[in-house]
This record gives structure tokens, C-alpha cells and sequence, in this order.
């Protein structure tokens, strides 16, 4: 029932502050895009799009996010409630995975690129939940949005070079294990599904407890200590 | 309620507070009285689990604070000094996401009224003002009802009408059989609320009793009168309440009947921690 509250208001406030607006303009555009790129190139394209941009929303947009609540203080209410670190994770995960997923669905479906939609879902959601486990364990720790960007960069250098290297020049089966190109491969639907929905999945689980264990740190540092 | 033993804590190597010891009974008010930087927020922030690292014991409605759980923060209620809400989201939209976190809750609407913001209710935080802000954060909380409640300096900031509105909502918790822990640098507030009250400087106790029983057992209640003076002039002397009868001066102007004014103060909680501790509260 908590949970289900957290994940409601964290929806509310990403509309609040826009992210919707934002991304329903977004959508008309990579569709648009799209449909400007030959035939032979949509699908790809549409793959790359998907797990760069709504995929990875929560990587570019966790800094904002955990700012307001630390300019705001409302950590310091949160950190006092029954709200456990998981709960708080877990509703900052779902509630943009559900935008993502919704954006990435309109997009594939905008292009005609989508074969098997459960599973694209299931990927898009879980690609999500693993970037802004990322943006979230970063966010604990900066003060400002600058720190923010330049602690993210190399982050998505690292997760995503090597899945455009996967794509496009280098198929080595190993790099399944890689977290982005396992995201890439169940966005896209190519290479070993199986291998890289699980591949993916252990992912997400790591980040989440890792992203758990650092707002539990973040939520004691309300009481002015670093742990 | 409360039950401190022997506690220590510090921020750095330096020991900040050294060896504490006090406790609160159920359904009283119990105030922290201080300087900036004295302690105060630093004990509430132990009380309420979010300082782990103390030596000592800290045991809070039965449960030792940093062992602090799920259902410890059911029953706990913290007003923080600075606004903790939402900006961007309205009053009644706070109160509600706050009020979802907990297994019951007030009615936020009879909260909303009796603090004066229903006619308010529907506006972004982010429209409100200090003192609006300030009345939010303190109805929130007490959204959910807590045995304990945890309040830091509650009426800064506020208009005298709004002050005496929150402290009568204070005083109606008390009634209802809540405990509350006050922290603030505020005499006024702790000598009209509060059942004990404690002296906080530099992390330790330097004294604690009741507001009346400070106040009157450290210095005696003054009788203060003026008359006119050889000079033409109006002279002006004290003398405690005590000792009036030993003051030849005063009984002869009362025989006389040539005293211009007289009056007793008794001292405030500023004056008795001004004189127990060496220094201002305000």
C-alpha cells in the first residue's frame, strides 16, 4: 500500500515537473525521425533510439529528481517515515520505468518495429530500472546537477560504447555479460533473447541493491554524518 | 516515554556530548532550551534514530533509537525547523502523500482548519509563505497521529495570532496524552509550554526542573520601587522580595507615603540561564 503511494506520488511529481510534456514532444519527434531514415535502417535506428534516450531517461533526469528532494528537505521527513531504502528505490525504478516503457512502445509501434511486445516491454522496463539505479546511487552522493552530468558521462561511455560496438562491428558472444549490451540486445531483439533478458535481470538486481545500500546512507547522512 | 543513559556522540574526534543523562514521563512536554549550535538538534536527531552512531543507551517509547524500525517511525511525529515539502505539489497534496506513508492518519481537512490554511489548501507550497510553510510542516507532523512528537522551534517565523494557535494545537496533544519534545531557543514558548525544561550548552545539561522551579530557586523574586530623590530626581532601587522588611528606606517611604511606583518581577528563563549558564538565549 506504501509502495503503491510512493510510486503514485513520484508519477504525479515527474508530471508536475514536466517530464511527460517533455517526452510526449520527444515521441512525435524520434517517430518522425524515423520515418526520414531509409527502411533498411528502422529498425536499428529505432533500437538505438529507444535504449539511448527513454531507456536511459533515468540516468539523465535521477540527478534532478533526488536535487529537489534534497533542496527541498523532504529527504529529512522521508528519512523519519516508515519508508524503508528499498521502497524508496524501488518507486523512484517503477515510476520511470513505466514512462519509458510507455515512450518506448509508442515509438516502436510509431515505427512498426516491435515483434514481440511483451518482451520488448519487459526489456524496456528492466533497461530503465538498471540506468536509474545508476543515476540514483549517483545522485545520492553529488550536491549539484553539474557534479551530476560529469559523474554520469563516463558511466553511459561505459554501458553504452560497447553495445553500439555489439550492434554494428564486434558479435562476440561474451559480451552478453556486458549490462549495456545485454540491454541492447532484448531492446532490439537480436542475439541470444534468453541469454541477455537474464543477463539483463541479474544486472538490474545488482544496481537495485546497490542503489538500496546507497540511499540507506544517504537517508542517515540526514542526520549530518557521512557513514 | 524517554530514557537517556550515559549517552556520548560526537560529529568529529571531539567529543561533543559527554555523558548525558536524563528522561521524559508520557504526555508531558519537555523542552530543550539552548543557544545555536548548543546540542539541541543534535538530541533530537539522536532521539529520533537518525544518529546510530552514539555510545550510551537512548531508549525511546521501548525501543533503543538506533535500532529504530518501521514501527518506531509509526509512532513518531518530527516538525523540523526548515519546511520539508513538495514545492511544487499543493498543501493538501503534502499532506496527503505524507499521510499514505502511515497505517492511520488524521483527517487532513479538520488539520488544515484548525491551523488556519483551508483557505489555502489547493495553492502550491511553492506560494506559500514562510510562516504558511512553517504551520504545513507542523500539522504534517501530526497526520498521523504520534505518541511522540518531536518539534524544532516550532513557532520561528510565525505572527503572534499563528503562534498561539500552534501552541494551543500543542497544548491539545499534551490533553490528549501525547508526549512532546520541544526544542527551541525561545524562553517565552518553553516557560508557557513546557513541564520540564532543560539547559543545553555545549552538548551537556546545565540544568533541569520545571520553568517555575528554575525560575524561582535561582533568584529570588525582586520588589523594584522608585521614589523622588534629594535632587529633585526619581531614584530607583530593588531589593528581594525576601528581604523588604529589613530595607529601612522602603518602610520608611511606605510610612511617608512618598513612593512613586512599585512593583515585583520575577526573574524569566532568559535571566536564570543567563545566570546558570553565562550566556543569551536570544
Amino acid at each position: 500500500m506504501r509502495t503503491k503511494a510512493l510510486i503514485l506520488s513520484d508519477i504525479r511529481f515527474q508530471f508536475r515537473y514536466g517530464f511527460y510534456s517533455l517526452y510526449a514532444v520527444f515521441t512525435l519527434l524520434y517517430i518522425g525521425l524515423l520515418f526520414v531514415l531509409p527502411d533498411a535502417w528502422r529498425n536499428d535506428a529505432a533500437a538505438i533510439m529507444i535504449f539511448t534516450d527513454p531507456a536511459a531517461m533515468g540516468l539523465f533526469f535521477m540527478g534532478a529528481i533526488v536535487l529537489f528532494e534534497k533542496n527541498e528537505r523532504v529527504l529529512d521527513s522521508i528519512a523519519v517515515s516508515p519508508v524503508g531504502a528499498w521502497e524508496y528505490v524501488l518507486s523512484k525504478l517503477v515510476s520511470i520505468g513505466l514512462i519509458s516503457a510507455l515512450v518506448a512502445l509508442l515509438i516502436g509501434l510509431g515505427a512498426g518495429v516491435i515483434r514481440a511486445p511483451l518482451t520488448f516491454l519487459v526489456s524496456v522496463f528492466l533497461c530503465s530500472c538498471l540506468f536509474s539505479a545508476m543515476g540514483l546511487i549517483v545522485a545520492c552522493k553529488i550536491k549539484t546537477l553539474n557534479q551530476f552530468i560529469v559523474a554520469t558521462v563516463p558511466l553511459e561511455l561505459l554501458t553504452v560504447v560497447p553495445a553500439i560496438l555489439w550492434m554494428f562491428w564486434w558479435k562476440a558472444d561474451v559480451l552478453v555479460l556486458h549490462p549495456g549490451v545485454s540491454m541492447l540486445m532484448a531492446c532490439s531483439g537480436r542475439g541470444a533473447q534468453p541469454l541477455a533478458l537474464l543477463s539483463l535481470l541479474a544486472w538490474t538486481a545488482l544496481l537495485y541493491f546497490l542503489a538500496v545500500k546507497t540511499v540507506k546512507k544517504m537517508l542517515l547522512s540526514v542526520g549530518g554524518i557521512k557513514l | 516515554m524517554i530514557t537517556v543513559k550515559d549517552l556520548v556522540f560526537s560529529y568529529t574526534e571531539k567529543p561533543f556530548i559527554e555523558t548525558m543523562n536524563f528522561s521524559v514521563r508520557d504526555g508531558e512536554i519537555f523542552g530543550f532550551l539552548g543557544p545555536s549550535g548548543a546540542g539541541k538538534s543534535t538530541l533530537q536527531k539522536l532521539l529520533t534514530g537518525l544518529l546510530p552512531r552514539y555510545g550510551g543507551s537512548v531508549t525511546v517509547d521501548g525501543t533503543e533509537a538506533k535500532r529504530a524500525g518501521k514501527e518506531f517511525y509509526q509512532n513518531i511525529g518530527v516538525d523540523f525547523e526548515f519546511p520539508s515539502l513538495y514545492e511544487k505539489l499543493t498543501g493538501r497534496e503534502n499532506l496527503r502523500f505524507f499521510a499514505s506513508l502511515y497505517r492511520r492518519h488524521r483527517d487532513i481537512d479538520a488539520l488544515l482548519k484548525a491551523i488556519g490554511l483551508h483557505m489555502d489548501a489547493d495553492k502550491k507550497v511553492s506560494e506559500y509563505s514562510k510562516g504558511m510553510k512553517s504551520r504545513l510542516n507542523f500539522i504534517k507532523a501530526l497526520l498521523h497521529s504520534p505518541k511522540l512528537l518531536f518539534l524544532d522551534e516550532p513557532t520561528n517565523g510565525l505572527d503572534p495570532s499563528n503562534a498561539r494557535v500552534m501552541k494551543d494545537m500543542i497544548l491539545q496533544e499534551k490533553a490528549e496524552g501525547k508526549t512532546v519534545i520541544l526544542t527551541t531557543h525561545n524562553m517565552y514558548d518553553a516557560t508557557e509550554l513546557c513541564d520540564h525544561v532543560s539547559f543545553i550548552v555545549d552538548g551537556a545539561i546545565a540544568a533541569l526542573d520545571t520553568p517555575k522551579a528554575l525560575m524561582t530557586k535561582k533568584r529570588a523574586v525582586q520588589l523594584t520601587y522608585t521614589f523622588e530623590s534629594p535632587d529633585g530626581g526619581l531614584e530607583e532601587r530593588s531589593v528581594p522580595l525576601t528581604q523588604t522588611g529589613g530595607d529601612a528606606t522602603l518602610r520608611q517611604l511606605i510610612g511617608d507615603g512618598k513612593l512613586a511606583s512599585i512593583h515585583s518581577a520575577e526573574p524569566t528563563l532568559n535571566d536564570v540561564f543567563v545566570e546558570i549558564t553565562g550566556r543569551r538565549l536570544q
